[in-house]
C-alpha cells in the first residue's frame, strides 16, 4: 500500500504527468473505437446465410486482417508511449526501497487502468459513431443497427484491450534493468545480421514462383485462386518486408548519415538509425495498404473490363460492394497508421524535452527540429510504399498482365491511395508541431 | 583592445511571487572570465538565460557589442534572438546536454551546419577542435559512450567550434569529480578566454570560481559582491 502511495505522489508530480497520462488513454480510446467499429460493419456479413454469404465473408475476414496488423501497432505504441516515463517513476521507487514485486504489481496496476479508460471513451465513441457507419451499404442496403455492436460485445473488447495493454507492459518491464540508480535497456542494439536479407530474398523469391504456378494451375485465374494468390503473396510480402526493410532502412540512413549537408539531414538519418525496427514498425501498416492497393486497383480494372458486358443483380452489387471494402479498408488503416505515427511522435517528444529545449538554446529553430523528425518518418514511409507496391505488382502480375496493372484506373488508384496515405501521416506529424514547439520553448 | 562585449542594465524577472531577477546590472569585458556564484535559488541560471537572450527579462536591457556595431538582445524578436544564439554564443550544459543519436564529431559539427558551413568543412574543423581537447580517436563514439568529463570536452568544443564570441557555461563542472572538473575547467578557458573569447559561467564550486577572472556573488536576484579571481 505505501509504494502504492508513493508511486501516486510521483506520478502527481511529474511535469509530465498529464501528457504521459492522457496520451495512452486517448490512443486506447482510438484503438477501442475503430476496432468496434471494424467489427460492427463486418457484423452484417455473418448475418447472411445465402450462396453469396460465404464470399462475403471471405472478403470480410480478408478486410479484418488488413486492419488487424496497424490495429496492432496503434495498440502497441499506446502501450510503449508512458513506459519510459513509467520506468523512471519505477526506478525512484526502488530507490526508496520497494521490491521488485512491488514495481510489476504498480506496472498492471496503472497499464490497466489507463486501458480501461481509454477503452471505455472508446466505446462511448464507437456507439456515438455507430449511425454513421450504419449508413454503409452494402448489397444495396445500409448497415443500419448492424453497426452497434452489442453491449456484452462490447465488454469483452473492452476487456481484450485491457488485457492487451497489460500484457505489453509486463514485457516491456522484463526488457528493462529497473535499478535504484536508474532505467537501463537489457538488450543491445541488435547486430545487423545479414543472413536475415538473404534468407528474406529467397522466400520472397520463393512465394513469387509458387504463386506463378498456382497462377497457371488455376488456368486464368478463379476468383478461390485469385484470393489464395493474395493472401498468400500478402503474408510474404509482410514477413519479408518486416525483416528486410529494417536492414534497407539501416543501409540508406548509413549512407545519408555519413553525406548529409543540412543538420535535419543529418539528424533523421541517425534518428533511423537509432533503431530502423521501430522506423518501419511506425509506417509498417501503410505497407499492407501500398500493397492492396495494387492488387484492388488490378481488381476493379478488371471488374471495369468485366462490367461492359451485362452483369445480373447480385454480380453488380457484389463489384459495388468490393469497391466499398477496398475504400473502407484503406481509409481504416490510414487512420491507424496516422494515429500511431501521432501517439509515437506525442510519447518521443515528451521523452526528449530537455533536448529540444537545449537545441533551442543553441540556437536551433524548431523549424529545423520539426524537419529532422519530419525526414526521420516520412523516408521509411516512402521506401515502405514504394517496396510493398512493387511486391504486389510483382505477385499479380501472372494472374493479370501488364496491361491490367499499368492500366490508368489501376495507376490512378494507386497513385490517389498512396498520396492519401502520406497526407494523413502528414497530419500525425502536424498534430504533434505546437507540442514540440512548447517542449523546445519550456 | 579592451571593450564591454555585454552590458545588462537593471535586469527584472519575476516567476509568480518569486523574484528570479531583482533589479541586476553587469558589465562583461571582452576576454573576462566571469563567474557567477550563489546559493540554489539565488537566480544564477536566469541571469545567464537574460544574458543569452534565451528568456526576455520583464524590464531592463541586454546589449552586446557586435562586430557590426551594437545589438539590443531584449528589443530582438525570438527568431532574431535564435539565430543570434546560434552565429554568436556557445553554450555548455551542466549535463552536456548532446544528441545522443550523433557521434561526438556530428555534435560538434552539427553547430557549423546549422550555420551553413557545408559538411567536409564542418567535419574537418569539428576534428581539429576535438584533437585539440584530447579527444583524438573517440570521434565516432556516440555520446553515451563516453564519459562525463569526456562529454563535456565535447561541449565546450560545440560550443567554440563557430569562433562564438560569449560562451555561457551553467555548472559544466557539477556533474564531474574534483580531478575531472579541474581538467573540463582548464579545457573551458584554455579555449575560451586564452583564445580572446569571452566566458560567462554559473558554478556552485568556489575551486572552479577562483580560476576565473571575476566573481560576482549573486543573493535573492541581486548582485551583492564582486571579487577578483585568478
Ligand atoms: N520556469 C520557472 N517557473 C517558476 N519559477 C522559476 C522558473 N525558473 C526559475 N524559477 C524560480 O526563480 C528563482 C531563480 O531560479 P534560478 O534557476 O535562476 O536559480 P539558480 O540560482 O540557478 O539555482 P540553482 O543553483 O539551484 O540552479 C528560483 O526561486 C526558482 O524557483
Ligand atoms: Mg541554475
Amino acid at each position: 500500500m505505501t509504494t502504492i502511495r508513493l508511486w501516486w505522489l510521483l506520478a502527481r508530480s511529474d511535469r509530465r504527468s498529464a501528457a504521459v497520462l492522457w496520451l495512452p488513454v486517448a490512443a486506447y480510446a482510438v484503438v477501442t473505437t475503430l476496432l468496434l467499429l471494424v467489427i460492427g460493419g463486418s457484423r452484417v456479413f455473418f448475418s447472411w446465410n445465402d450462396d453469396m454469404a460465404f464470399g462475403y465473408q471471405l472478403l470480410a475476414l480478408i478486410a479484418l486482417t488488413l486492419l488487424v496488423v496497424p490495429l496492432g501497432t496503434l495498440g502497441a505504441s499506446a502501450a510503449r508511449l508512458s513506459a519510459r516515463r513509467r520506468d523512471e517513476r519505477l526506478s525512484t521507487l526502488r530507490l526508496l526501497g520497494a521490491t521488485a514485486g512491488a514495481v510489476a504489481a504498480v506496472t498492471v496496476i496503472e497499464s490497466s487502468a489507463l486501458a480501461l479508460l481509454g477503452a471505455a471513451v472508446g466505446a462511448l465513441g464507437a456507439a456515438l459513431l455507430a449511425p454513421l457507419i450504419g449508413l454503409i451499404p452494402f448489397r444495396g442496403e445500409a448497415i443500419g443497427a448492424w453497426a452497434l455492436v452489442p453491449a456484452p460485445e462490447t465488454a469483452l473488447v473492452v476487456a481484450g484491450v485491457v488485457a492487451l495493454a497489460v500484457t505489453s507492459a509486463v514485457v516491456s518491464l522484463r526488457r528493462l534493468v529497473i535499478s535504484p540508480l536508474g532505467v537501463r535497456t537489457r538488450q543491445n542494439a541488435p547486430a545487423q545480421r545479414w543472413w536475415i536479407v538473404v534468407v528474406g530474398v529467397i522466400v520472397l523469391a520463393g512465394a513469387l514462383v509458387a504463386m506463378n504456378l498456382l497462377g497457371a494451375a488455376g488456368s486464368a485465374g478463379g476468383p478461390i485462386t485469385f484470393l489464395v494468390v493474395i493472401v498468400g503473396g500478402f503474408a510474404a510480402t509482410l514477413g519479408v518486408l518486416g525483416l528486410i526493410a529494417p536492414a534497407i532502412l539501416r543501409l540508406m540512413a548509413t549512407r545519408q548519415a555519413r553525406i548529409a549537408t543540412k543538420p535535419e539531414r543529418l539528424l533523421a538519418a541517425r534518428m533511423i538509425l537509432e533503431s530502423p525496427k521501430a522506423a518501419w514498425s511506425q509506417v509498417s501498416g501503410v505497407a499492407m495498404t501500398s500493397f492492396m492497393s495494387v492488387v484492388a486497383g488490378a481488381g476493379v480494372a478488371l471488374m471495369g473490363m468485366a462490367a461492359s458486358s451485362d452483369l445480373s443483380a447480385s454480380d453488380a452489387h457484389l463489384v459495388a460492394d468490393i469497391r466499398t471494402g477496398i475504400l473502407i479498408t484503406v481509409i481504416g488503416s490510414f487512420l491507424m497508421v496516422a494515429c500511431s505515427v501521432g501517439v509515437n511522435q506525442a510519447a518521443g517528444i515528451a521523452d526528449r524535452r530537455e533536448l529540444y529545449s537545449s537545441l533551442h538554446q543553441l540556437g536551433m529553430d524548431t523549424s529545423t527540429m520539426d524537419a529532422a523528425r519530419r525526414r526521420a518518418v516520412l523516408s521509411p514511409l516512402r521506401v515502405t510504399t514504394i517496396g510493398s507496391a512493387l511486391c504486389a505488382a510483382v505477385f499479380i502480375f501472372p494472374l493479370v498482365g501488364l496491361s491490367v496493372i499499368v492500366s490508368p484506373l489501376t495507376l490512378v488508384m494507386v497513385a490517389g491511395v498512396l498520396a492519401a496515405g502520406f497526407a494523413l501521416v502528414w497530419l500525425g506529424l502536424l498534430a504533434t508541431r505546437a507540442q514540440l514547439a512548447r517542449a523546445a520553448r519550456a | 583592445m579592451n571593450f564591454t562585449i555585454l552590458s545588462a542594465r537593471d535586469l527584472r524577472l519575476s516567476y509568480g511571487p518569486t523574484r528570479a531577477l531583482d533589479g541586476v546590472s553587469l558589465d562583461v569585458q571582452v576576454g573576462d572570465s566571469v563567474a557567477v556564484m550563489g546559493a540554489s535559488g539565488s537566480g544564477k541560471t536566469s541571469l545567464l538565460h537574460a544574458l543569452a537572450g534565451i528568456l526576455l527579462p520583464d524590464s531592463g536591457a541586454v546589449r552586446l557589442t557586435a562586430p557590426d556595431g551594437p545589438l539590443e538582445i531584449t528589443a530582438l524578436s525570438d527568431r532574431e534572438r535564435t539565430r543570434l544564439r546560434r552565429e554568436r554564443f556557445g553554450f555548455v550544459f551542466q549535463q552536456g546536454l548532446l544528441i545522443p543519436e550523433l557521434t561526438a564529431i556530428e555534435n560538434v559539427a552539427i553547430a557549423l551546419m546549422l550555420n551553413g558551413v557545408d559538411r567536409g568543412a564542418a567535419n574537418q574543423a569539428a576534428a581539429g577542435w576535438l584533437a585539440a581537447l584530447g579527444l583524438a580517436g573517440l570521434e565516432d563514439r556516440r555520446i553515451g559512450q563516453l564519459s562525463g568529463g569526456q562529454a563535456q570536452r565535447v561541449a565546450i568544443a560545440r560550443a567554440q567550434v563557430t569562433g562564438a564570441s560569449v560562451v555561457f557555461a551553467d555548472e559544466p563542472t557539477g556533474a564531474l569529480d574534483s580531478q575531472t572538473s579541474a581538467e573540463v575547467m582548464s579545457a573551458l578557458l584554455d579555449m575560451t578566454v586564452a583564445r580572446g573569447n569571452t566566458l560567462v559561467l554559473v558554478t556552485h564550486d568556489a575551486g572552479v570560481a577562483a580560476r576565473c577572472s571575476r566573481i560576482v556573488d549573486v543573493r535573492d536576484g541581486r548582485i551583492v559582491g564582486e571579487r577578483v579571481g585568478a
